[in-house]
């Protein structure tokens, strides 16, 4: 009994950055109880083209996109178990942390908030690790 | 109902790929748990000599991406069977050559992935971790 490999679509397709900025990832994999999501950035939900703006506005755009493709997985945000953010600059810290609060109300799953450079000109990007 | 899961070191085949022996480094090179596998950053260090192969950015992600096959072959799984996969650039300017290279080690059904730049140790241009699943049925050494 070898735990099976799913590539996970967004039903939207314009979540779909792999098919829409032609990159070679998957939105998300599913593999045993766990599914593994790519680093979402902000994407335009009617042109799926990259977003730019406020990390706060970045952000949003950002989680609402990580919410659509576990959705597509049958997941969702209150099934994450662990959370990656990467920001362009850490003086932006609390301008994510207060967008994000809102999409976690609750035992918020835990996380890693790193500053790094991020390719596209994005200023946010999350990952995520939640359960199937 | 928990099971409870064991916790295996995965060490390469080649001893000259074995980064964190070579250089008495407190990580392993990869952990089994269950049927997963989680891999350190992996650099472009060249199987013969042990050493760093710090050349074109696209030679150092393919020697990188050569050596994670190795790492996972050694588990009995392999790049097919990456689930997850981050890749730290020293310079996010070599986002595009990156992804043609990657097509090349991946050209269906990719592993989820992010990306992004960093410091990287040892002047490396790029290192690379994954979670992977294992394949069943592999006798567990410890």
């Amino acid at each position: 009994m070898t735990l099976q490999r799913d590539v996970i679509a967004p039903k939207n397709p314009a979540f779909d950055m792999s098919r829409n900025l032609n990159l070679p990832l998957s939105s998300a994999i599913r593999a045993g109880a766990f599914i593994f999501v790519s680093g979402m950035v902000a994407i335009d939900p009617s042109s799926g083209e990259r977003m730019h703006g406020t990390v706060a506005a970045e952000t949003r755009q950002a989680l609402i996109a990580l919410a659509q493709v576990l959705e597509a997985a049958g997941s969702s945000l209150t099934k994450a178990v662990k959370i990656n953010v990467l920001i362009y600059s850490m003086l932006e810290y609390n301008n994510m942390n207060e967008v994000y609060r809102e999409f976690f109300p609750d035992e918020p799953p835990s996380r890693t908030v790193c500053g790094a450079r991020l390719s596209g000109g994005s200023k946010v990007e999350i990952e995520c690790i939640a359960l199937a | 109902m928990t099971r409870r899961l064991s916790r295996s070191v995965i060490e390469p085949v080649n001893p000259k790929l074995n980064v964190s022996r070579n250089a008495n480094l407190p990580h392993s090179p990869g952990i089994r748990v269950g049927e997963y596998i989680f891999l350190s950053g992996m650099g472009p260090v060249d199987p013969i000599t042990g050493g760093r192969n710090l050349g074109p950015i696209a030679e150092q992600i393919r020697q990188t991406l050569r050596n994670m096959a190795h790492m996972l072959e050694s588990g009995g799984s392999g790049l097919d069977r990456i689930v997850k996969i981050n890749i730290v650039l020293g310079d996010i300017q070599h986002y595009d050559e990156m992804n043609r290279v990657w097509r090349e080690f991946f050209p269906v059904d990719p592993p989820a992935r992010t990306t992004c730049a960093l410091q990287l140790s040892n002047g490396n241009g790029v290192e690379i971790e994954c979670i992977a699943l294992g394949a069943a049925n592999i006798p567990e050494s410890r």
